[in-house]
């Protein structure tokens, strides 16, 4: 197992795990009209199957990277994981964070599941207290927890320790 | 979740992580239905091997404190009835009176006539 901190004794972590499946219904439901003109524009079986087939796969993808999010924050770091599968994975080091704090993301600006720009990361499953990171390079890493004022606290324990 | 454990005490790891279950569990912040951290993600986050933690969630399953379930991992079965300080002083209490050769019904009687 590999450890920063091995030997060092006291370990304080948090984990915690957000679940979203509302989303994911909601980002499926989008694909119904699709699948019903792909049914009635064309007779043929195939008119209705690669869209299904599209629709399948837009619902599984999110299941498995926008549904849930699973965090870890301590003195090896903060590790952010998605869906079911565990990936996508964001492994962040303690030397990387500059500032670890809680803001209040407004639902209009929640990217719901795994977004990535030149500047931000994106690891949202809904609104509320939130977990921000901004890291030494600049880029601010936004991570929904269930309690992001005790996962601000144990990296601000790790860092100081 | 916070997990707190100390790998200088002499405390076995995996009973402090048990520990940190049941006092969650006690204090509400667990829920029943509630799923724990995978095995292999806790144990790196808490630089433990990953059987340590597998231990520590067999422990508190044959406890009837977790359930097992195929692919959905190591979730709260149900809520304990005590507090998890009293259940961890009294673990403490009966450890120490075996070390002083103390029976069972010496033990009952001490507490009985303690409260």
């Amino acid at each position: 197992m590999a450890s920063a901190f091995a030997g060092r004794g006291r370990y304080s972590i948090y984990t915690g795990r957000v679940t979203n499946w509302p989303m994911v219904v909601l980002s499926v439901v989008p694909m119904a009209p699709l699948l019903v003109m792909g049914g009635s524009s064309n007779e043929n079986w195939r008119g209705f199957v690669v869209p299904l087939l599209v629709a399948a796969a837009v619902g599984l993808v999110n299941a498995l990277t926008g549904s849930s999010v699973r965090t870890a924050a301590g003195p090896n770091g903060i590790s952010v994981r998605f869906g079911p599968l565990g990936w996508p994975r964001c492994t962040y080091g303690l030397e990387q964070v500059e500032r670890a704090e809680v803001i209040d993301l407004h639902p209009w600006y929640v990217a719901f599941g795994f977004w990535w720009t030149p500047r931000r990361t994106y690891c949202t499953v809904r609104s509320g207290p939130t977990l921000q990171l901004t890291l030494r390079t600049g880029r601010t890493v936004t991570v929904t927890v269930p309690d992001a004022r005790a996962a601000v606290m144990a990296i601000h324990e790790a860092q100081s320790a | 979740m916070r997990w707190v454990i100390d790998h200088s005490s002499r405390e076995l790891l995996q009973h402090q992580i048990a520990s940190c279950v049941r006092q969650d569990v006690a204090s509400g912040e667990l829920t029943v239905g509630e799923q724990l951290p995978p095995a292999v993600e806790l144990a790196e986050a808490l630089s433990v091997d990953r059987n340590t933690v597998l231990a520590a969630y067999r422990q508190l399953r044959d406890e009837g404190l977790l359930e097992f379930r195929r692919g959905r991992g190591a979730r709260v079965a149900s809520a304990v009835t005590e507090p998890a300080p009293v259940t961890e002083a009294a673990r403490a209490l009966v450890a120490v009176a075996r070390r002083h050769g103390l029976g069972r019904s010496e033990l009952i009687r001490l507490i009985e006539e303690l409260t």
